[in-house]
């Protein structure tokens, strides 16, 4: 998710209250509160702070994200990362030194 | 974490109850019940099928549980492992490939204003 892939990021001192939709990567370093619909990857940065309901395809939260995810293919909390809410992928990676709190439903039978 | 070599619970063994220990422990097998190493590491091998509610300090699942686990210090959860149930940790690692379903608790605390 990292690397030169052109994506929008929106930087340590933007302030978003509201709806983000968006169909290209997004790199939040600020913080949003609200709801955010990406089709592609979407990555919580280490300066950033989210609270909002969020729908995806990927989701890396090396940051803070308090609210329920829905993704299509894969979430990551990345050992930086601290998140509060439920999640719902088929694939769901914790990583050591995360913090997490929430449900998480794989679609397991 | 105790020294010494860890019991072993073999593939060929179903054990339906309450199991208590104060050593480490591997199983290999089925286990329906409880299961409680509070001072101890209990490994999950791949092919132990589960059916209990775990206490340990740490476990590290590679096979299939159900039920719901409480650890004092750590859970891992390997590529292989499905597993089904709550989880209470300071420390929860989820591996990729991981099966899971349920709730996990790490007593976030958040900064206020957020």
């Amino acid at each position: 998710m990292d690397g030169d892939k052109t994506a929008t990021v929106l930087g340590p001192t933007v302030e978003i209250e509201g709806e983000i939709e968006g169909e290209e990567d997004l790199v939040i370093q600020g913080r949003i509160q609200g709801k955010i619909v990406s089709r592609k990857d979407l990555t919580v940065d280490s300066s950033g702070k989210v609270e909002a309901s969020i729908s995806t395809k990927n989701l890396a939260v090396s940051g803070m994200l308090v609210g329920n995810v829905t993704a299509t293919e894969r979430v990551e909390v990345r050992k930086e990362g601290k998140m509060v809410g439920d999640i719902k992928a088929p694939r769901v990676v914790i990583a050591d030194g995360a913090k997490f709190k929430g449900n998480i439903e794989m679609g397991v039978d | 974490m105790s020294t010494g070599n860890p019991g072993l619970i073999g593939k060929a063994i179903r054990i339906k109850g309450e199991l208590h220990g104060e050593e480490d422990l591997i199983i290999e097998g089925k286990v329906e019940g409880t299961i409680a190493l509070k001072k101890n590491h209990l490994i999950l091998e791949r092919s132990a099928v589960i059916a209990a509610s775990v206490e340990v300090e740490n476990i590290t699942i590679k096979g299939q549980m159900n039920g719901n686990t409480s650890a004092s210090n750590r859970v891992e959860i390997t590529s292989d492992a499905k597993v089904v149930g709550d989880i209470k940790a300071p420390r929860i690692v989820m591996a990729e490939g991981a099966r899971f379903r349920g709730q996990v608790d790490m007593d976030v605390k958040l900064p206020p204003g957020v």
